[in-house]
């Protein structure tokens, strides 16, 4: 239709550095810095999840008040893998759709001493669905929901529905998902070579991130850790100040990313990613519909026939 | 989505329920378009989940045209990190198996 542009943003590459249940470093490279930051957004505030969204109390005797204990319940970190079947409460459509689970808690204090309510306490009420709160009865430290003296009790049933981060930050499913820029250090050799050794580690010692490491061998500047700049610019000043501007250029590769993504292991983090970029590429699809049907009533047209709804 | 004028080389395209998520991506893919001679998009208020593209094309395609091409741009690149993800763990995974001290 029209010539491509010769730098080509259209095929990104992924490799991966580190890949664990809760935590993901990758690196994305050949795209702009417009589709990596949807892609962060999306994985922040669009991949669904399960939380605990309705709480019917029956009996609340703590020292904490009704809607304190249920923002806290909604909160929890439910595990969400079936968040995927499931359909958001709007969507509900027929009685084979799933939108939501139930969960039971009842105790009732009766040691002296503080008693802890628990993440443990919670009992789903239809277990076959798979949604239990994360570490549920594992050795782990459970979440601490509320703490009872003796004669107080809680009883309570709580719902818990799929939702998105963009409606409640409940449902956010990362910890965090960050990237930065990789950056790109060079420094001049010939610069260095008019410099002293006491110089050198001088200008090593100056940045507050351990960048930069002196090599006692080569009795050279080597950059360490390029990825640890925080983009203070001590060094530099530093550099200014020992009369050689020239030493060394920090810059930002504008198309190569680094993704951190933490997870709190409601969902693996791989899923998340995962799940982000399909969620962009049907909003894309349907805004694409979404022209052709727009086009379609500004011409008096009948409307296209949508080919997945 | 509603946008005013549809043969014309010039459009607003107000999207609705979308935010600089989607509208910032198809600016990049829109402005790299060479037929396409302006491209921009406000957020009116930022408590209404409205976004107000601004298209202006040199006459060599329509604005809704072009508009099609960024989300066909931006689509394909999604399909291709999809893939290039699925390999990526893969691969991943085999160096662990392989290595499990390698971190």
């Amino acid at each position: 239709m029209y010539s491509r542009p010769s730098r080509n943003f259209r095929k990104p590459s992924i490799v991966i550095r580190t890949n664990e249940p809760d935590y993901m470093v990758f690196e994305l490279k050949n795209t702009d810095v417009s589709a990596a930051n949807a892609l962060r957004r999306v994985m922040i505030a669009e991949v669904p999840t399960i939380a605990i969204d309705l709480v019917e109390m029956e009996n609340n005797t703590t020292v904490l008040n009704d809607e304190f204990l249920a923002h806290r319940l909604g909160l929890l970190p439910l595990v969400s893998t079936e968040a995927v079947a499931w359909k958001r409460p709007f969507e509900w459509s027929s009685d084979a759709d799933m939108i939501e689970t139930a969960f039971a808690l009842d105790v009732n204090c009766t040691v002296d001493g503080v008693m802890d309510v628990t993440s443990n306490d919670l009992i789903p009420l239809n277990p076959e669905h798979r949604v239990i709160p994360v570490n549920y009865q594992l050795d782990e430290k459970p979440i601490v929901i509320c703490k009872m003296r003796r004669g107080q009790q809680l009883k309570l049933v709580a719902r818990a529905r799929k939702g998105i981060g963009k409606d409640h930050a409940k449902f956010i499913p990362v910890a965090t998902a960050v990237f930065q820029y990789k950056p790109q250090i060079t420094l001049s050799h010939s610069a260095m070579a008019e410099m002293t050794d006491d110089e050198k580690q001088a200008f090593v010692n100056s940045d507050p991130s351990k960048t930069f490491k002196f090599n006692p061998i080569t009795r050279m500047i080597e950059v360490d850790n390029e990825e640890s700049y925080m983009y203070d610019e001590e060094c530099l000043v530093k550099a200014r100040e020992l009369g050689r501007p020239d030493l060394v250029t920090i810059t930002q590769k504008q198309d190569h990313f680094i993704f951190r993504v933490e997870g709190t292991g409601v969902l693996r983090v791989a899923d998340v990613v995962r799940q982000g970029i399909e969620i962009l590429h049907k909003k894309c699809m349907d805004l694409e519909a979404g022209v052709q049907e727009a086009l379609a009533v500004a011409k008096g047209q009948p409307l296209p026939v949508s080919a997945g709804g | 989505m509603e946008s005013e004028g549809t043969d014309f080389f010039a459009a607003t395209f107000s999207i609705e329920e979308e935010d600089h998520t989607l509208a910032n991506s198809l600016r990049f893919f829109l402005n790299k378009n060479p037929h396409v001679a302006f491209c921009g998009y406000s957020m009116p208020h930022p408590s209404e989940e409205l976004v107000n593209l601004r298209v202006q094309t040199t006459g060599k395609i329509t604005a809704v045209q072009a508009v099609k091409a960024a989300c066909e741009d931006l689509q394909q690149v999604c399909g291709h990190m999809r893939t290039t993800l699925a390999a990526a763990v893969t691969k991943y995974q085999a160096e662990q198996a392989r290595d499990p001290a390698m971190r």
